[in-house]
């Protein structure tokens, strides 16, 4: 087998997001199987700019042989002002500028879409769904196409130019049971061939030194929240959150935000914000943590989640975030807040209980053992490929039909009378697209 | 308070339920515990960047989104970052006041009638679940074969069947199995939680959805065929109206449609399964699914007994 991935960026400087997830599954695709595995990717690592960083052409990384091209261009000021215009909106935004977004959007790579068309692979997995190189190649690749949506509940999965994306795809991998629902609720790829995959999680490494020495934090007990410190992700929420509880529980507890900051929380003395560290220190905090908070909403998957749970962890998640509250309610490893209030019981809780705690932990860690484990993850992955390379391309009719909503090849059928005598034809008249 | 660090561990499902009820029952124990105003702060902070249709369905969440926009507050914010700002705009909000109030008080009232009015719609829906629970599929396979009779004749009606083929309340996944064993695309949707977990880790295209949701993303005419069984008899009406309004509109020319359902019979009779008490739906007789398929090549096979029937619908080619 022959497989190509494409995304965006690749590299180990691009941390987290869906560009991380797919250079974990190539390397691990690699290491498990020997199958020849490439990327098609860009030489930017700054999705914001797209600014080249790297050099375009071949080199292999971890048995991995990547493809890089230069972006045509930097992303320029005027993606923001469309952005702003069309993200209130988005259902309603016109194909001509659902278009425009698309190459605003970039990273405008011509060339990598070219070579991917050219290339002998047997599959090309896209990775994520929202980036040029996935949408301008996806309908153009002679080989079957799998695409990993990770995709969020977010303005930009309403624009009109994604039914092709979607329809486009010859099989579909989903993080979470929510990102399916979330995908199938806008695009109508049900019947699509579809994996429920999720992210390998690493086994821990060895515990090098006290998490409270890490945090500088002395032997107060504290709570962690792993990942980019930023607004979007919830932080400054938390960090609010957090200030009223202490507000509310004066007491030794403190709060340990770990991951590079892009936001910062006005100063208190009960919040630590350690920056970017390593995976070392970052599990090192982790096992002396009494939970994990994960307040983002937008996550399609959190492996700060599993993560926790691999040292049986117990986390506390973001009710409105269908993943991670899906891996909570799946697992009975973890609980969720909805308000301020919910979050101040939900911690009272936690705190207080040392046996909830230690179960919670215990049914995490049984959910990513079973669930999430890199050799588990790879043969189900690899196994799928082998279906979806075997099965071909989806036929073109069949996809057409789909994304037409054409009427269907034989006459509407009667509907259930509520009584008799009252039979209707019961079928709606078809959509034109 | 549950007891918690027992072993074995409970079930997951019912264990964090226990918990997640204590925690809401403290939850409302404690309102009024914070200022309004405060909480009100907190809470809009959670909203700014959750999206609004996360959870879907979930209407109590909509409406308390409602009823936090509901109240139009005149008195604006003054802070200023240029020295003289907050005092011009402290000057400009006591002159516009009387104006700004009388328009947001009428405002605020209509939201606050409008969230009144979801409320009770809110309430009545609710009401209705309460009273037409979905009823849970029955179990279609004899115990001592672990197969079903009518299984040969659905795998022989969809071999060849040009497009995937769906199995709709799929179990454990057995038909897609044998499906799959024949050559056929098959893979399978089951509403219970954990039915096709084993399966699905296993490799097969098995997943746990609600049937009508699913059939909703699936794409017009793109099905070879669909296997129906378990479900209908406990059916409320209008949902197997929707079920088979879905089923013709997916399947493709020349598309199979297979129904198994317990005849009227066998529903009413000491040894039927709880559902036929527990559900409004009830099945339809033989001749009623032709009379629904009017169009379509039907065929009835009846089980041994007479307790069971399945229905084998061709379209006809265009």
């Amino acid at each position: 087998m022959r497989v190509a991935f494409v995304t965006p960026r690749y590299g180990r400087e691009v941390v987290g997001g869906a560009e991380s997830a797919a250079r974990q599954l190539a390397e691990h695709l690699v290491a498990s199987t020997g199958w020849c595995t490439e990327v098609f990717t860009s030489t930017a690592l700054d999705h914001l700019t797209w600014r080249n960083e790297l050099e375009p052409g071949d080199q292999t990384m971890n048995g991995v042989l990547v493809h890089r091209f230069s972006p045509e261009a930097e992303r320029s000021s005027k993606f923001y002002e469309l952005d702003g215009r069309i993200r209130l909106a988005p259902g309603h935004a016109t194909r001509e500028q659902a278009e425009d977004w698309i190459d605003m959007n970039g990273p405008v790579t011509p060339r990598l879409v070219e070579a991917l068309c050219a290339s002998s692979a047997d599959v090309a997995a896209f990775y994520p769904y929202l980036y040029y190189p996935t949408v301008r190649a996806i309908g153009r690749v002679p080989m079957p196409a799998v695409l990993h949506p990770a995709a969020h509940d977010e303005p930009a999965l309403y624009l009109p130019v994604f039914a092709d994306t979607f329809a486009s795809a010859d099989a579909l991998v989903f993080h979470t049971m929510a990102e399916r629902r979330l995908v199938q609720r806008h695009y109508p790829v049900a019947g699509f061939p579809q994996l429920l995959l999720g992210l390998g999680t690493e086994l821990p490494p060895a515990r090098r030194r006290p998490g409270r020495e890490v945090l500088g934090s002395g032997d107060r007990p504290y709570v962690a929240s792993v990942g980019r410190v930023d607004e979007h992700k919830g932080s400054k929420m938390l960090a609010a959150y957090f200030a009223e509880y202490k507000a509310r529980r004066p007491g030794p507890l403190a709060l340990a935000l770990v991951g590079p900051v892009a936001y910062r929380p006005p100063r208190h003395p009960d919040v630590v914000l350690t920056g970017m560290v390593s995976d070392e220190d970052k599990y090192d905090v982790l096992r002396d943590a009494l939970a994990l908070v994960s307040p983002s909403a937008l996550e399609s998957f959190s492996l700060a989640v599993t993560e926790a749970w691999t040292l049986e962890l117990p986390v506390v998640v973001n009710a409105r975030c269908g993943p991670t509250r899906e891996h909570c309610e799946r697992s009975g490893g973890g609980m969720w807040f909805g308000s301020y209030r919910e979050f101040e019981t939900v911690l009272d809780r936690l705190v207080a209980d040392v046996a909830l705690r230690r179960d919670l932990g215990a049914r995490g860690r049984r959910y990513v053992e079973r669930h999430y484990r890199w050799p588990v993850l790879i043969e189900r992955y690899a196994r799928f490929l082998e279906e979806v390379s075997a099965r071909g391309k989806l036929s073109a009719e069949a996809v057409a039909a789909s994304v037409r909503g054409s009427e269907p090849a034989n006459g509407p059928v009667r509907a259930v009378a509520a009584s008799p005598g009252l039979n209707r034809r019961g079928q709606s008249p078809p959509r034109r697209g | 308070m549950i007891a918690s660090g027992s072993d074995p561990l409970p079930a997951s499902d019912d264990y964090l339920r226990q918990v997640m009820a204590e925690i809401d029952e403290e939850v409302r124990r404690r309102r009024g515990e914070i200022p309004l105003q405060l909480e009100r702060e907190l809470d809009e902070l959670f909203l700014e960047h959750a999206p609004v249709s996360a959870r879907a369905g979930d209407l109590k969440d909509a409406l308390a989104l409602v009823d936090r926009a509901a109240f139009i507050d005149p008195v604006v914010p003054v802070t200023s970052e240029r020295p003289a700002g907050t005092a011009i705009k402290k000057g400009l909000r006591s002159l516009s006041l009387w104006y700004m109030g009388w328009v947001t008080h009428q405002v605020s009232q209509f939201g606050a009638a409008a969230s009144r009015a979801l409320h009770a719609v809110d309430a009545q829906l609710e009401d209705l679940q309460a009273r037409v629970p979905p009823a849970s599929p029955t179990f279609v396979l004899d115990p001592e074969t672990g197969d079903a009779w009518w299984s040969v004749r659905a795998v022989d009606a969809l071999l060849g069947a040009r497009g995937r083929v769906l199995h709709v309340a799929c179990g454990d996944g057995w038909l897609v199995r044998r499906l799959s064993a024949a050559g056929v695309d098959a893979y399978g949707v089951d509403p219970r939680p954990d039915m096709a977990v084993d399966a699905e880790l296993e490799g097969a295209d098995l997943r746990q959805e609600e049937p009508l949701e699913h059939l909703r993303a699936v794409g017009r005419a793109s099905l070879g065929g669909l296997v129906v069984s378990g479900i209908v008899e406990a059916m409320e009406p209008a949902r197997r109206d929707e079920l088979v309004r879905r089923a013709a509109d997916r399947l493709g020319a020349r598309g199979v449609l297979v129904v198994h359902s317990l005849s009227p019979e066998a529903w009413f009779a000491n040894d039927a399964p709880v559902e036929a008490d527990l559900s409004t739906g009830r099945p339809l007789r033989p001749r009623t699914w032709a009379h629904l398929l009017a169009t379509w090549a039907v065929e009835v096979s009846e089980g041994p007994g007479g307790a069971d029937y399945a229905v084998v619908a061709r379209r006809a080619p265009t």
